[in-house]
């Protein structure tokens, strides 16, 4: 394709692409994103497009292969249009019919519709499926429609004209104060307000400045940014083309993990588009502007996700984090001013120019507006990636759109924010997603995710689970972190082996306030959420751990025993066989018996037994 | 010319000259903060953490390292309040417990008013204050040693575990260490590890005039930035 010049010419060449598309009566959407890719969802896309050539259909039929929908769990989905008609699990050999029935006659096919779980009931287009309804789609909806590898996609959906009307008509100072009146604060987990990072940054002295997209997203469980860069990079790009516009950077860094090959694939194809078409380069669109990005791979350091850490990372050092006392909008990589920004974040800064502040502004709380992306995991009915307006309460994330627990049990709490958030019990499912109130409640919105647990969960556990992985990711370079994390570890260890005592609670309460005030960056400023966001809502749970050396969900190794109730126990064996270690005897049709010395507690009996004659005590 | 800046510490008005980091303007005046990590001619890392203070602006007061905070017209700093004594006295224990063995080690838990241990001992050779590798980085330009591996496992080696060539075994690095100093005779030996408070008169002295530098015999122990200069 020719270089643009003008912003003409790239209207010009929206209003010709779609003049082209216009013979196009069907699109089949094929979610290619990395939890449907998971689920086969590349199989789907091959037997579709032969099955498309065979029956002479690819002239009319458009086959795109997407982003993430969301709904990763119901993999590999596919919606096709006209008719939005949404099929999930999807499987290679539907493919025959998917292309016979719906594609060429209209028919749906209702072996592939979803059903839900908790009514039964069928819902044939994504917009009446409860996941999706409760929902408010700004980001995650235009991944549906968009090939992620297709800049054309991208422009025909009206891309790139919030970057024009930038270019064209505002200035940097104006674009500032529209982010900064829209309320947009950073998506990544400190909620810093964007708008006044930008001023900063514009404000800042010297004449080289840096734009950076943090897309180093490391929480266990969270994958919303992965799902933006991969499903549609181009947005991410031309939200940090404004922002460098606004700052007067010349040069950007998109940092993304290596381990999410996918989102460096589709953002380097999407940056070397983006150069083609003079989007990026000298003299953008004919203006003065000139600005060029470049995709950086991280090595998967969870440090590296703190601002200091990547920059540092980025020069090609060891990546460890700097003293802060400086920030980085003023002394940032290089030592130069640099304006660094969650891939979410940079993705909401299209519509806001677009549609303006108000129109941004209108959505969310008092303190924080828009919509935020949840990664919404754990023992629920419905997971995957959910987009709400901030101020959405807890209970309509966890029950309305989650759908509730599974297997019948009683959901206990919600883990917000990752490692570095807390946990949040059922009586504080009312609390809205705010980045104030969840910081006040002692836990964080942080990046988004959100890990539900229900009565089989131990907090204490939890605890141990989060401070075990942020041991490991702990750059140990400030002694609280490295030596503060590893000792509340050894306390919660002792505590979960039967060995704790009281005043260790206090010892853990003290430790964790001395690392969250003292530690050297963010991550280890708060490392000790978990526990003492546990420690404030389940005390209890630490105290039976301690007094009665009992853990009440049944989780903890060493505080609990198996054993066989002889009147359930029908004597069929099957435990016996699945026992690695030989600890269950008995004779046929006899009660057995566990063996407690050779028992390890691997629940491998529990989980074979069909009569429930195992339990924990 | 050197530029002065005004800074408030503890109440003091201090005329310091512009770019220096708050702990040496606070030392230079006399006003005493425990510190570990520091040394008066190499760059700082913030690692100890010892030298926090609380740094006033607009009323609220932020926690962070004298060390790595420079000096800045009309700063308020508070190097000595209940909060800062307390974290670093939290902060001194988990230091002493992780390395008992050396006398620097236990006059800066000293000088902090750790009095119990509540955590089990820990006999490491290395607190990771990074003295040896920034002397060896920054004032001898060789690099022979750095820093290697990520959290629990990061320790002080040569690249790739060899001596290279280019360490030409000055021996800067030994001295600068904190752990090179024998522990003091009394307690502290392998396997029975405990404060024995012998050295109660120095323990008074630095609760009792804790905020004023009076050159005393724990600073030699730590190697105060005082001493090192």
């Amino acid at each position: 394709m020719p270089r643009l010049n003008s912003f003409r010419e790239l209207e010009h060449l929206r209003e010709l692409l779609r003049e082209q598309r216009q013979g196009i009566t069907t699109t089949v959407m094929v979610c290619g994103g990395t939890g449907c890719q998971a689920s086969r969802s590349q199989d789907v896309i091959d037997a579709v497009r032969d099955e498309l050539s065979t029956q002479g259909l690819d002239q009319s039929v458009r086959l795109c292969v997407t982003g993430c929908h969301g709904f990763c769990e119901q993999g590999p989905v596919m919606i096709i249009e006209p008719g939005n008609v949404f099929y999930c699990h999807v499987s290679p050999a539907d493919a025959f019919e998917i292309v016979s029935q719906t594609v060429m006659k209209g028919e749906v096919i209702e072996r592939l519709l979803y059903t839900d779980p908790v009514s039964g009931e069928i819902f044939q287009t994504e917009a009446e499926i409860p996941f999706y309804r409760s929902q408010d789609r700004q980001l995650l909806s235009k991944n549906r429609m968009i090939d992620p590898c297709s800049i054309e996609d991208y422009i025909v959906a009206g891309g790139y004209s919030a970057l024009t009307k930038v270019l064209y008509g505002v200035a940097p100072d104006n674009i500032i104060k529209e982010i900064e009146l829209s309320g947009l604060r950073g998506r990544g987990g400190g909620g810093f307000p964007t708008g006044r990072k930008w001023k900063e940054c514009r404000e800042a002295p010297g004449d080289e400045k840096y734009v950076i997209c943090n897309a180093d997203e490391g929480d266990p469980g969270a994958y919303m940014d992965r799902c933006v860069l991969e499903g549609n990079p181009h947005l991410v790009l031309e939200g940090m083309m404004i922002g460098a516009w606004a700052i007067g950077a010349r040069k950007g860094y998109v940092y993304v993990r290596n381990e999410y090959p996918l989102a460096v694939k589709h953002s380097r194809i999407a940056v070397e588009q983006a150069r083609e078409l003079g989007l990026l380069g000298k003299n953008i669109l004919g203006s003065s502007f000139s600005f060029d990005v470049d995709i950086a791979r991280g090595g998967g350091a969870f440090v590296c996700g703190e601002s200091t850490a990547l920059m540092v990372s980025l020069e090609g050092k060891v990546g460890e984090p700097r003293p802060k006392d400086v920030h980085t909008v003023i002394d940032g990589l290089y030592h130069k001013p640099t304006t660094l920004n969650n891939v979410e974040t940079w993705a909401n800064v299209p519509s806001i120019i677009l549609n303006g502040a108000s129109w941004f502004a209108s959505k969310g709380t008092e303190g924080s507006k828009g919509t935020k992306i949840l990664a919404l995991t754990g023992r629920i009915k419905n997971t995957g990636l959910v987009e709400v307006a901030m101020g959405t309460p807890i209970s309509t994330v966890v029950f309305d759109i989650g759908g509730g627990a599974i297997d019948g049990n009683m959901i206990k709490a919600v883990q917000t924010g990752g490692p570095s958030g807390g946990c949040l019990p059922l009586d504080k499912f009312d609390l809205p997603v705010d980045f104030d109130v969840l910081s006040e409640a002692g836990s964080m919105v942080g990046s988004g995710g959100m890990v539900v647990m229900d009565e089989s969960s131990c907090m204490v556990d939890v605890a141990k689970y989060f401070l075990t992985f942020l041991q490991d990711e702990s750059c140990g370079k400030c002694l609280p972190c490295r030596v503060g994390i590893d000792r509340m570890l050894e306390i919660i260890t002792d505590i979960t082996e039967g060995r704790g005592r009281l005043e260790q609670i206090d010892l853990l309460e003290e430790l964790a306030e001395t690392v969250s005030l003292t530690a050297l960056c963010g991550l280890g400023k708060t490392a000790p959420n978990p526990v003492l966001s546990t420690l404030r809502y389940f005390r209890s749970e630490y105290e039976a751990h301690i007094n009665e050396k009992k853990c009440p969900a049944g989780v903890c190794k060493a505080l609990i025993t198996y054993w066989i109730d002889p009147d359930l126990c029908t004597g069929c064996g099957v435990c016996v066989q699945g026992c690695v270690h030989q600890a269950i005897t008995g004779g046929k049709k006899q009660p057995h018996v566990i063996d407690t010395q050779l028992c390890q507690k691997c629940g491998i009996c529990r989980s074979e037994c069909k009569f429930d004659a195992i339990l924990i005590t | 010319m050197l530029q002065h800046v005004n800074v408030n510490i503890d109440g003091a008005n201090i005329r310091a000259v512009r770019g220096t980091s708050v702990l040496d303007a606070a030392i230079e005046y006399g006003i005493c903060i425990p510190h570990l990590c520091h040394v008066p001619y190499l760059p700082d890392i913030g690692a100890c953490r010892l030298c926090i203070v609380e740094h006033v602006v607009n009323g609220r007061s932020n926690v962070t390292t004298s060390c790595t905070l420079n000096v800045e017209e009309g700063m308020v700093i508070l190097t000595n309040t209940d909060k800062i004594r307390q974290l670093r006295r939290n902060l001194a224990e988990l230091l002493v417990a992780q390395a008992p063995n050396s006398r620097a080690i236990q006059d800066i838990a000293l000088r902090c008013g750790v009095k119990e241990v509540r955590y089990p001992f820990r006999n490491e050779d290395c607190v990771l204050c990074g003295r040896c590798v920034r002397v060896c980085t920054e004032v001898w330009r060789a690099r022979a040693i750095g820093f290697v591996g990520r959290g629990k496992e990061r320790h002080v080696d040569y690249p790739f575990g060899i001596r290279p060539e280019f360490c030409k075994q000055c021996g800067n690095c030994v001295q600068v260490c904190p752990m090179t100093i024998p522990p003091c005779d009394g307690p502290m030996k392998p396997g029975e590890e405990y404060l024995c408070g012998k050295c109660e008169s120095q323990l008074m002295l630095a609760d009792e005039t804790p905020d004023h530098c009076v050159w005393c015999k724990l600073g030699e122990g730590f190697t105060c930035g005082r001493y090192v200069q």
